[in-house]
């Protein structure tokens, strides 16, 4: 990778992440008044106007054609390039990083990465995987996780409670989070007799659907309104997938990921003060901190059992309750993991707030595979 | 009964059902320059692993070990699934260095286990619209 120049975050945007369904009484809201809301409100956070956003990136998932175009015609229409991601998971961190390569390589001064989501009502096509396989009833995620879940258990001895001991922490965090879809903690008995949706998995070892809006400015440091405390985009990476069987192991797309990123930021795992890991399942968190290099194969159950990742610990993990607590609208996840990291830097966090934070990592990975890290810097 | 329905496989390709000795056998690729083998077949006759396309078609080992699995509690999204909820999935390592998901039969589901013996069989997996019924490959415990 070239030397860039810095990239700043110049301000952020994210709406409630909820059902905009139209039943039990909630409204009914679209991806384009999602996303829009999120964008205007980052124009607000950065103390920018629209004609200030010299290009946008813009990730969603099911939203369809030009979904960028009609959320961004709802704040502006000037004429600047938009383009649309579709990277699963991993959009909006995939959008975020066009952004920062943007704005680092002197293209443009001031770039908007955009994440959104209003996931399909009723049963979603799983375009991932061939049709005889979806007859084969391959294509239900959370089994793909469950057999993950069992090659873990089988690695390292972690139990259905060191899962459900994830859901716990992230639940009681994301009770801080006016944001999240769900607010109201759970305990590890009520994990454990959650109903089962793939074995060894349980309901409540699951993240919740949701839709949502996210949205991030990036500049160069000239183009800030204002000098007070500047969060710098110290890494952004992206790595998909790498040949690997029981025979020719290959390198995990996670770790290079992570291992990218550091190198990028010149840092190293010890310097984050605060992890946004990957949640969609409450296993996966737990190998996801071994896998970004936050500890070793095995250890992060007792880590978590020790309130290692607590609000309170040594490497407060998904402060703001994760994707657990958040939702997951696909486009609009990534973003949100790292609008919580620039919260934090900021001591914007609230009553989540971690002392001094003055560093730390967004991951987000899925389908693909793709996995795509963001560190921010003080 | 009507004799123009049919018993078809799932997709052709993926079996064949008598193979050098007789018996059903996974049809995989292995690549001729480095080793590796496939299953399915690669349809684009490229090795993934070294890009090679030197591939030979094999017949896969008939048992293996679950490396891992799960029993699925919901009905999966978009109806191409027809059989019964719950159902089991395995990872199923062959001696050839690969793992092969599959539907897991003849077995309490409460009983897999890592570890534990499998084999190949083809069974059926639903009747299609037109009534015919579609076979696929599945696992079931090794008869030792």
């Amino acid at each position: 990778m070239k030397k860039m120049r810095e990239v700043v975050v110049a301000g952020v945007g994210i709406t409630k992440f909820d059902s905009y369904d139209g039943e039990k009484g909630r409204p009914v809201r679209e991806f384009y008044d999602l996303g829009s809301e999120a964008i205007q409100k980052a124009l607000d956070d950065a103390g920018m106007e629209w004609k200030d956003i010299q290009a946008a990136f813009c990730g969603s998932v099911y939203c369809g054609t030009g979904s960028g175009h009609q959320a961004i015609q709802k704040v502006g229409l000037t004429g600047i390039p938009i383009v649309n991601i579709e990277n699963a998971c991993s959009s909006g961190i995939s959008a975020l990083r066009l952004a920062y390569q943007m704005v680092g390589a002197e293209i443009y001064d001031c770039v908007i990465a955009a994440g959104f989501e209003q996931m399909p009502r009723g049963p979603i096509q799983s375009t991932a995987w061939p049709v005889w396989q979806r007859q084969m009833g391959f294509n239900v995620q959370p089994a793909d996780y469950a057999m993950k879940t069992v090659r873990y258990m089988e690695e390292t001895g972690a139990t259905e409670e060191d899962f459900a001991r994830v859901s716990v922490k992230n639940r009681k965090n994301g009770a801080l989070n006016p944001n999240a879809r769900m607010q109201k903690p759970v305990t590890i008995e009520e994990v454990l007799s959650s109903r089962m949706i793939a074995k060894p998995l349980r309901f409540l070892n699951a993240c919740p659907l949701a839709d949502g809006g996210t949205a991030v400015i990036v500049c160069s440091r000239d183009k800030l309104k204002s000098q007070n405390k500047v969060v710098t985009v110290a890494a952004a990476a992206l790595v998909t997938g790498i040949y690997g069987s029981p025979r020719i192991p290959g390198e995990d797309h996670v770790t290079k990921s992570a291992n990218e990123a550091f190198e990028m930021a010149g840092l190293g795992p010890e310097d984050m003060d605060v992890v946004q890991a990957y949640d969609t399942m409450s296993p996966g968190e737990l190998w996801d901190l071994e896998k970004l290099g936050f500890c070793k194969k095995g250890e992060a159950p007792r880590l978590l059992r020790e309130g290692h990742f607590d609000l309170s610990g040594k490497l407060p993990v998904n402060t703001d309750g994760g994707l657990m607590s958040r939702g997951h609208p696909l486009g609009a996840t990534a973003l949100a993991q790292v609008i919580e990291i620039y919260r934090q830097i900021r001591g914007e966090a609230g009553p989540r707030q971690v002392a001094d934070a003055k560093a730390g990592l967004a991951h987000a990975m899925g389908a693909g595979p793709n996995s795509g890290v963001i560190i921010l810097k003080r | 009964m009507s004799d123009t329905k049919k018993t078809i496989p799932l997709r052709e390709g993926l079996w064949t059902d008598k193979g050098h000795d007789g018996t059903p056998h996974l049809l995989g690729h292995r690549c001729l320059n480095c080793g590796e083998v496939f299953f399915p077949q690669k349809e684009n006759g490229t090795c993934t692993n070294c890009h090679s396309t030197k591939l030979e078609l094999i017949e896969l080992s008939r048992k293996g070990k679950v490396f891992a699995f799960s029993v699925v509690m919901l009905r999966p999204p978009g109806g191409y699934y027809r059989g019964d909820v719950p159902y089991a999935l395995a990872n199923v390592e062959l001696p050839e260095g690969i793992v092969v998901e599959g539907l897991v039969t003849d077995i309490n589901q409460d009983d897999i286990k890592v570890g534990m013996e499998m084999e190949l069989t083809i069974d059926k997996l639903h009747d299609d619209d037109e009534g015919n019924t579609l076979m696929t490959y599945k696992f079931r415990p090794s008869a030792a």
